[in-house]
């Protein structure tokens, strides 16, 4: 009697229509949740994610040629510059100036006294500088190139992440210049902080026991 | 779980959209409810009422992490008012009867039966609520408690209750690892929680706010159309999944870490994303946001300075926008790391870090968020209380000359807040490591709103617009809160109408505002005092650079005794990034050597930046910062304590050993040993007995010892010049000065075994000092014949009736004979630290000496062995009683009160048990830290020598130039920066296609209890485009599909002569209508 009645809801149109209802929405949505997931992630998203080590197909590097920086181009119409400095500022022609010198268009005034033109002042000859500036000055001359290129090519770690993500010669130098992984000992301190940026391949030579000691120094200065 | 109050509502409706996502026969299940509902028309709202023990996870169908609001009582009782409780149900008539039957006797006296109007009233019940005259209440009270039908009789309470949202475990909540000298990621873990009394006390759950969005009301901002498209924002946390379902515009990801991989393996990274841009479920602030994800910490926590360094150049040379840091750690002297952290909001990166979670410990602010480019960021619970958790100012770099800045700049929800997990759901999550994306989500926000409409989004202009239009919390100090809660919809005004200017954190200083200019508040100034120095922070909005024009002025007002006060002023020669400081040292002229009031006047400065684009001249701002001191007399010596800040050494920049050697996860001395940092406890109760406390941050030779009853030296360890061993010998001796000594252990082998392996630093770290200095300070009192000892002791004991716990402390090896010693039995812990246990019993050791110099100065010298119970970092038992009586001893020259001469047997013992003097531990590196040491030759192996003396500071003070002016008596304007239309509601534009408009986002002024309730909004705003079209789409075929099969069965029953008009209400998708459909739902 039981199994009968149940046998013949199960067989009634009603539950029939409510199963095939349900089946039907159940493929509905779940086709369009589907399909949307694939829409989202071709259009919205395209991850790159970083960290192959090699420049990207397609990236042209450009190097800042000698021969561009004269006449033909001494009215340059805009300039890239270093953006950050407490006094001076270093624009992607080579120039440093202090930053009342530095034009609305971002370029240093070339004329004025005090703006130097590929400027290694505070450098020495390991490529290490005391004043980020002149690091950059310093890195954008020509005749830079082979060492830069150098570092291009060996940089290891993170810090090759870094550099193969620079298009430009500016680029290069701003960002090599910076204090970076290599600039450290111990991690919490630099391993020369008289000349912590450089453009060189090299890290800074640590410096000599017994001068390390910030406070020792400080104290002498009184 | 436990039982509890739960009332938790939801609506089948919305269940669907929240669990559609999560499995497919949830979904399944779902639609088809759905359809029965929507058939039916049956508005099914499951409400789970109070006593059920069930989650409202069963309800919701989601799986998630719950919050509970831990509850709090305290109760008193009410005078006069019992409750009568009766054997059994009875109406309220004959409970009166049976009352009255009892009171017979006392008919006449005024007993009265307190209505309790209730609907229980009309219900027979077991209890009344009696009203007793007290004449009456003893005999009263016995006559009742004779009568036959009474239970008994109790006295009435009124119970108060605080609330406190706790975060309840999560199963998958990772594991709080601090790394002790490096940066951790700012979340709790469940352990935090672990405090006693949560499983035996009742709590009360109550529905938390689904969404941090609406709190903040960033839907007042999305409904304008922004949604922070073309703000590049950077999280640097643990790494995100390329295909979490939460995020619409992951634009990169990169790894600075050794693990070869980009996926968030703990959660916290896509938490801390999901805050900023989640678009599903628990939404982020700024789902259009440019994400860029930097993997910085490893699935272990790890994480160098170095990869940070690298990390931090890519995201200058992204040009990112908004960089958020949820983690920080307690060395602020990681110069290249805070150097890079200049650098990048030099480059316009507007940096949020979390504050720190070591609250509610003062002096634990964690870096770089105590930087003054960097917004600090402090967690506060959903009842506007500060989180425990959050780590409390000052910054302690400034420290011992100068004084700290406050610190966090703003505050903002970082308890079981709710973001995304890293499966894909939700979770929730407490620390400032939520509190720091909430802000730094605002903060793309409004500057995808303020770039489209060209206003200035600079690293100040963000910081000084969060800082002006945040809400400040009542009775909270600034060294908790800094300038308030954060407020989005305000701080879009401002920052919208925001010009370049200059302004000040904090803003004015008016030493007299209780709570807020804690410590200010609590002790006036008087002349002959140590300068009251506030440290404020200069925010420049003109350009990353600025210089202060000529110097400030100070002002003093002369109708309000401005000349009383004195300024000297010190300032950042170049504010450089956007930021810096000016001190301002407030002394009282000797003129007001007697006088007692209110002084004012105000300093004033000029700044000028270079010009920006497109100008020619240099932009100037010009800003007056108000000042308001509260003069008294100048009190009696004997009232006068000084505390000794000079010779605390903390870390960084040196590893200083923790002054309680059984607190092994907490290895440093790291909080300052300030008065108003870890000492604070300590502060508090010496001005609430009436002392006056003021702090020498410059070595002993520069106070004059006529003016102090007693100097403080708690802890020290650093190492004393020989001049000013000299002159406290002369100052004790000739002036009358007493010394009060709280020394702490030291015992170079303990020191050895406690060294550890630096993960940060990838190097070995050997204590330079024990808990203190004692060789310093055996040098410092050995010309008294005190000498302390090497051997390490721990124990409680009795002392004057209270109980006392000696941490880790040292005792006394030699004493005056004529000096009183106060003997204790303890256990050497020094012992227990080497072998790994304890051996040996308690020995009698001699824990405190009482001395009074030679008969003709009436100086004296109190030493006790051990400084945990004044520090609040490890604090068990507090000993201010014994402070208290101890400079009362030491100041009023009474004899040694007779709580300490209380000696048990077999004192007068010989004090060898102390253990011998100790002598520096070779090799000790403590003169690179040290102001009074130097290395005397560049080897390490010879011995360190003093250093000149350095001269003591001679304040400069400004030159006055007085206005006939009065200052209002309030200095603090809430609303001075903002217009009257800043309440009226925002416009709202055309809102996007993707945000579903309702209702319920236009909510233009909710609270959060509101937002608590009203819980079927909250889940209204998790909708997305997707869902809602889809819904859409579901809803249209449901009704094709049931018009299909109405005209299906017409068409097969043509018997049944229905005519057409039903066919023709297509339009209507009412399936209900027809009858037959809805046997289903029965």
């Amino acid at each position: 009697m039981l199994t009968a009645v149940v046998l013949r809801f199960l067989r009634s149109k009603l539950f029939l229509t409510a199963i095939f209802f349900a089946s039907f929405t159940y493929f509905v949505v779940n086709f369009y949740s589907d399909n949307s997931n694939v829409l989202l992630s071709n259009e919205e998203v395209d991850i790159h994610d970083v960290g192959s080590g090699r420049r990207p197909l397609g990236h042209i590097f450009q190097w800042q040629g000698s021969e561009d920086n004269n006449e033909t181009s001494s009215k340059p119409s805009s300039c890239r510059n270093s953006v950050q400095g407490k006094a001076l500022i270093a624009d992607d022609k080579g120039y440093v100036c202090s930053r009342q010198n530095v034009m609305p268009n971002g370029c240093c005034k070339a004329e004025t006294d005090g703006t130097k033109h590929y400027s290694c002042e505070t450098c020495h000859n390991n490529g290490c500088c005391s004043i980020y500036e002149y690091c950059i000055s310093c890195c954008l001359q020509p005749d830079k190139k082979e060492v830069l290129q150098d570092v291009l090519g060996k940089a290891a770690g993170t810090l090759n992440l870094l550099l193969t993500s620079v298009t430009d010669h500016f680029e290069l130098c701003l960002t090599k210049c910076r204090t970076s992984s290599q600039s450290v000992q111990h991690e919490n301190s630099y391993r020369n902080p008289r000349a912590k940026h450089c453009y060189g391949e090299a890290p800074p030579p640590l410096e000599t026991e017994g001068t390390v000691d910030k406070n020792n120094n400080e104290h002498f200065l009184h | 779980m436990g039982f509890g109050l739960q009332v938790v509502k939801c609506r089948n409706v919305y269940q669907w959209k929240d669990s559609r996502q999560r499995q497919p026969r949830n979904l399944y299940m779902s639609v088809l409810m759905l359809f029965i509902a929507i058939i039916t028309f049956v508005n099914s709202d499951c409400v789970i009422n109070e006593t059920l023990p069930v989650s409202k996870e069963e309800c919701d169908g989601i799986v998630e992490s719950s919050q509970q609001v831990h509850f709090e009582f305290s109760s008193k009782v009410i005078n006069n008012e019992y409750i009568v409780a009766f054997n059994g149900y009875h109406s309220s008539a004959s409970r009166a009867n049976f009352i009255a039957a009892a009171l017979n006797p006392f008919s006449s006296s005024g007993w009265k039966i307190v209505d309790r109007q209730n609907l229980a009233a009309d219900y027979p019940s077991d209890f009344d609520l009696l009203r007793i005259p007290q004449q009456i209440e003893v005999d009263g009270l016995s006559a009742l408690r004779n009568h036959p039908l009474i239970k008994r009789v109790t006295p009435q309470r009124q119970v108060f209750r605080t609330l406190k949202y706790i975060n309840e475990s999560n199963s998958d909540e990772f594991k709080e690892f601090r790394r002790f000298t490096g940066r951790s990621s700012l979340s709790l873990g469940n352990t935090f929680w672990h405090s006693t009394g949560r499983y035996s006390s009742r709590r009360l759950l109550r529905a938390i706010p689904r969404q941090i969005t609406s709190v903040l009301q960033a839907d007042a901002l999305w409904n304008m159309g922004f949604t922070g498209a073309g703000v590049k924002v950077a999280v640097f946390d643990t790494g995100l999944a390329k295909s979490h379902p939460h995020f619409r515009k992951i634009r990169e990801r990169s790894n600075w870490t050794n693990e070869k991989t980009f996926e968030d393996g703990l959660g916290h990274g896509t938490f801390v994303a999901g805050l900023i841009a989640s678009s599903k479920q628990c939404l982020g602030f700024a789902p259009d946001s440019e994400l860029h994800i930097f993997r910085v910490f490893t699935n272990n926590q790890v994480s160098y300075t170095s990869w940070f360094l690298d990390a931090f150049n890519y995201a200058i040379l992204k040009k990112i926008d908004v960089l958020n840091l949820s983690i920080g750690g307690p060395d602020f002297m990681d110069q290249p790391f805070i150097d890079k952290v200049w650098e990048l909001t030099a480059n316009n990166v507007i940096m949020v870090s979390a504050i720190g979670n070591d609250g509610p410990l003062y002096g634990t602010l964690n870096n770089p968020a105590d930087q003054m480019d960097v917004i600090g960021v402090g967690g506060i619970n959903f009842e506007d209380q500060i989180a425990r958790f959050s780590s409390r100012g000052m910054t302690t770099w400034e420290l011992p000359g100068g004084y700290g800045r406050v610190k966090p700049d703003i505050v903002t929800y970082g308890s079981a807040v709710r973001g995304s997990s890293i499966q894909g759901g939700c979770r929730s999550l407490s620390g400032t490591s939520v509190a720091s994306p909430v802000v730094a989500g605002a903060i793309t926000l409004l500057a995808s709103g303020v770039i489209q409409s060209g206003g200035v989004v600079n690293p100040a202009s963000v910081k000084q617009s969060l800082m002006a239009s945040a809400r400040r919390l009542p009775g909270v100090n600034m060294f908790e809160q800094g300038h308030g809660k954060l407020d989005l919809v305000r701080a879009y005004h401002l920052l919208s109408n925001y010009r370049p200017h200059v302004s000040l954190s904090p803003s004015y200083i008016d030493l007299t505002e209780c709570q807020y200019m804690w410590p200010y508040c609590t002790q006036p100034a008087y002349h002959d005092g140590m300068p009251i120095i506030v440290n404020v922070t200069i925010l420049n909005g003109m350009g990353v650079t600025g210089r202060i024009v000529d110097k400030p002025t100070w002002h003093p007002y002369t109708p309000q005794y401005g000349e009383y006060l004195h300024l000297a002023l010190t300032f950042s020669d170049l504010l450089w990034p956007w930021s810096g400081f000016l001190a301002v040292s407030i002394s009282v002229s000797s003129e007001a050597a007697q006088w007692e009031g209110l002084a004012q006047g105000h300093v004033t400065f000029t700044v000028e930046s270079p010009p920006g684009e497109g100008e020619d001249e240099p932009r100037r701002s010009t800003v007056n910062l108000p000042i308001k001191v509260r003069v008294v007399a100048t009190p009696p010596r004997a009232k006068r304590i000084l505390w000794d800040q000079f010779h605390n050494l903390r870390y960084p920049p040196g590893y200083f050993p923790r002054d309680n050697l059984r607190m092994k996860n907490d290895p440093l001395d790291w909080n300052g040993d300030h008065i108003h940092t870890n000492f604070k406890d300590m502060y508090q109760h010496l001005r609430s007995s009436g002392y006056y406390i003021e702090v020498l941050g410059w070595p002993f030779t520069c106070f004059d010892a006529r003016n102090y009853g007693a100097l403080l030296i708690v802890d020290p360890e650093e190492e004393f010049f020989p001049e000013e061993t000299l002159k406290l010998r002369n100052d004790v001796e000739e002036l009358g000065l007493s010394l009060i000594i709280m020394a702490d252990w030291y015992n170079t082998t303990v020191m050895k075994k406690v060294k550890f392996y630096d993960e940060n630093t990838r190097q070995w770290w050997m204590p330079d000092t024990g808990g203190a200095n004692i060789p310093a300070l055996n040098d410092l009192l050995t010309y008294w014949g005190i000498v302390l000892g090497d051997r390490i002791w721990e124990g409680e004991f009795m002392l004057g009736g209270h109980n006392m716990y000696f941490a880790s402390g040292t005792t006394l090896s030699r004493f005056p004979a004529d000096g009183v010693k106060v003997w204790r039995s303890l256990k050497d812990q020094g012992q227990e630290v080497l072998e790994g246990e304890l051996t040996g019993g308690t020995e009698l050791v001699a824990v405190m000496g009482f001395y009074q110099t030679p008969p003709r100065s009436p100086g004296r010298i109190v030493v006790y062995g051990d400084s945990n119970c004044a520090d609040n970092s490890h604090m068990q038992k507090d000993c201010f009683w014994m402070l208290d009586a101890v400079l009362d001893y030491a100041v009023t020259g009474g004899e040694v009160p007779l709580a300490f001469q209380e000696n048990p047997d077999g004192s007068d013992l010989e004090l060898s048990n102390g253990g011998s003097p100790p002598k520096r531990m070779e090799g000790n590196q403590l003169h690179r830290y040290s102001k009074v040491l130097e290395s005397s030759g560049q080897l390490d192996s010879a011995q360190p020598q003093a250093r000149p003396l350095p001269s003591c500071p001679q304040p400069v003070f400004s030159v006055p130039s007085p206005l006939n002016k009065s200052a209002p008596t309030n200095l603090y304007q809430s609303q001075k920066l903002l217009s009257v239309s800043i309440d009226s509601s925002l416009p709202i534009l055309p809102v996007q296609d993707r945000l579903l408009h309702n209702p319920f986002q236009a909510l233009s002024s909710l609270d959060v209890d509101q937002m608590a309730d009203d819980l079927p909004s909250g889940y209204r705003l998790q909708s997305d485009w997707s869902v809602s079209t889809k819904f859409a789409l579901t809803i249209m075929t449901l009704a094709a599909l049931v018009l299909f099969y109405q005209f299906y069965r017409n068409r097969n029953r043509p018997r049944r002569t229905r005519k057409s008009p039903r066919l023709k209400r297509v339009g209507v998708p009412s399936p209900n209508l027809s009858p037959t459909i809805k046997a289903p739902s029965v």
